[in-house]
């Protein structure tokens, strides 16, 4: 698939039309998908008739958006108007949006084709896409390996060349862990730089739009479209979008990077190297390295997984069969209705609605939700010390590479360690990057990633783009 | 922090959803070893931490009323069927 930088230039040059690309795209998808299982549904027609639009419109000379022509592909917890969004859970099996989210209007006011909806855990909530109600999702790299979750479907796509941009949404790492198990870039931008009207919620402290992409040029060019306060979403921050493509020139001198204490300590060798060998690279380009202590990062995950939970077991309340989702045929009175209706949720849906609940109960609300809520104080706090020393931090995305399908299903906890670099990032409201560094031994690629604080985008797209191209 | 089947059964309960026999065995090891791994944070001294906003820079709209006509039609249109304006919706119980 050719990157957004090259469709541009081939729809602007006149050497394609926007339908001969979004042909290419959707004949990739019906020869990968079968097998790969990235996408749940794909809108051939209203993609072929954006498309077409793209094409008159430049036929009348007019200016094209900055995504003219481009595929693609949408997870399924993002509202489209009169297309399914089902979260990948049979309780939202037969939802229709009724309305459009603001990134899917930001990507149509820039000319984007959207060509289908992508698979996911069911609710965002995994790190494997094993948890789908359409069937899990196979890694395009090694197809006996998971593509990593939630947004795997998404990053999948990307990976297997079905289409040059997907969106993801990471609320512990769901756009960076899969785009550095299927050796794409994936960026979640900082809490409230992507507005999230129109976003299925999860955890609203926690959740934020991300983009997956071939490469960081064309992860910067999206995020420039899709950035910038709304006044559907009060946590859209209220500050300008710069051109982040055009900053990523800048050379890396005098750039302080920051290498977490500690954070590679028992780390599979092969990844350790990676990371010690990204850092090595930006030295070379000119970057300073500088050690910093981040002492309560660590508690990060379980911080995560409480707080995360908590909110789910909110956010999860509306699917009563009353106000939304599967609504039950039989029941014995109200409050079997409601647990009839809610009968539908997978075994991780429910499991983590139940550890929210029962974080959330008067007996242990003080030493589970709050405890948590002020180690993540603390943990924020760790992050804004550290940017005060230095302008981005290097860590490695995920502690392993892509694991067999099946192979941790068993062992939940070891599953919820594939956040541990990731989910940092949300507890502390961070901006990241993961782009591809190399492999491991048996050929699967590896991520390392880059932190910035809000609103500096600019810089981990920077130090990305720099390590993409010295590799 | 240790948490057993008659907790998960509970939490079931509050969260309106019915855990059976089953998957209350497999949440209940599950959760005993996420619990014992959340109790680490109890090592950390909190005395003293104040909880800020989320997201302090965020915008927030004026304190002014509104009406949202394209709301209501919104939820207007969720429904097959209306009558005096009001949005029928199916009986229930």
């Amino acid at each position: 698939m050719m990157t957004i930088e090259q469709i541009i230039h081939a729809i602007t040059s006149g050497e394609k039309t926007a339908e001969q690309i979004t042909r290419e795209s959707l004949a990739a998808i019906a020869a990968k998908n079968a097998e790969i299982n990235a996408f749940v549904e794909v809108f051939e027609q209203d993609a072929l008739a954006q498309a077409k639009a793209v094409d008159e419109k430049k036929a009348r000379g007019e200016k094209l958006g900055a995504l003219a022509g481009v595929p693609v592909a949408i997870k399924d917890n993002i509202l489209y108007k009169g297309h399914k969004a089902t979260c990948c859970s049979k309780m939202l099996e037969n939802y229709t949006a009724s309305y459009t989210s603001t990134v899917v209007e930001k990507l149509l006011a820039a000319d984007a084709v959207i060509i289908g909806r992508t698979n996911m855990d069911e609710f965002a909530m995994g790190s494997s896409n094993q948890t789908s109600l359409y069937g899990p999702v196979k890694n395009p790299v090694d197809t006996t390996c998971v593509p990593g979750g939630s947004s795997g479907g998404s990053a999948a796509a990307v990976a297997a060349g079905m289409v040059p941009l997907a969106l993801g949404t990471d609320t512990g790492g769901s756009v960076r862990q899969p785009a550095g198990f299927c050796g794409v870039v994936g960026i979640k931008p900082g809490y409230g730089r992507i507005s999230r009207y129109g976003i299925i919620a999860f955890a609203s402290s926690a959740d934020q739009v991300g983009v997956l992409a071939a490469n960081v040029k064309d992860a910067a060019i999206a995020l420039e479209v899709l950035a910038g306060k709304d006044e559907h979403d009060s946590t859209s921050l209220d500050a300008p979008v710069p051109c982040y493509a055009q900053q990523m020139t800048a050379d890396l001198k005098g750039m302080k990077i920051g290498l977490p204490v500690g954070f590679l300590d028992g780390l599979n060798e092969a990844i350790k190297d990676k990371v010690s060998a990204a850092a090595k690279r930006l030295e070379q380009l000119g970057a300073e390295l500088v050690e910093v202590d981040v002492p309560y990062a660590k508690y990060s995950a379980p911080c995560y997984y409480i707080i995360t939970s908590a909110e789910a077991s909110s956010n999860l309340g509306r699917y009563d069969g009353i106000r939304y989702g599967y609504a039950a045929q039989q029941a014995d009175g109200l409050k079997n209705y409601y647990e009839n209706s809610r009968a539908p949720f997978g075994l991780e849906v429910k499991k983590r609605i139940i550890i929210g609940t029962y974080a959330l109960t008067s007996e242990r609300y003080e030493e589970c939700f709050l405890k948590a809520l002020k180690v993540r104080e603390l943990i924020r706090d760790d992050f804004k010390k550290a940017f005060e020393k230095v302008d981005v931090l290097l860590t490695p995305t995920s502690p392993t590479t892509a694991f067999k399908l099946g192979a941790q299903e068993k062992d939940p906890l070891a599953l919820y360690l594939a956040d541990l670099y990731t989910c940092q990032g949300n507890i502390g409201g961070l901006a990241g990057i993961s782009v591809p560094f190399g492999k491991d031994e048996k050929g699967l690629p590896i991520g390392v990633q880059f932190y910035g604080p809000i609103l500096k985008e600019e810089k981990i797209l920077n130090a990305a783009y720099q390590l993409e191209k010295n590799k | 922090m240790e948490i057993t089947k008659k907790d998960v059964a509970l939490a079931g309960k509050l969260a309106n959803m019915q855990v059976s026999e089953q998957e209350a065995a497999i949440y209940e090891e599950q959760l005993r070893a996420l619990f014992k791994w959340v109790k680490e944070l109890s090592a950390v001294n909190t005395d003293g931490v104040q909880l800020t906003n989320v997201n302090i820079t965020a915008h927030i709209r004026a304190d002014q009323p509104q009406t949202d006509l394209a709301r209501a039609a919104l939820v207007r249109s969720a429904f097959n069927d209306a009558q005096d304006d009001c949005a029928k919706v199916k009986k229930v119980l």
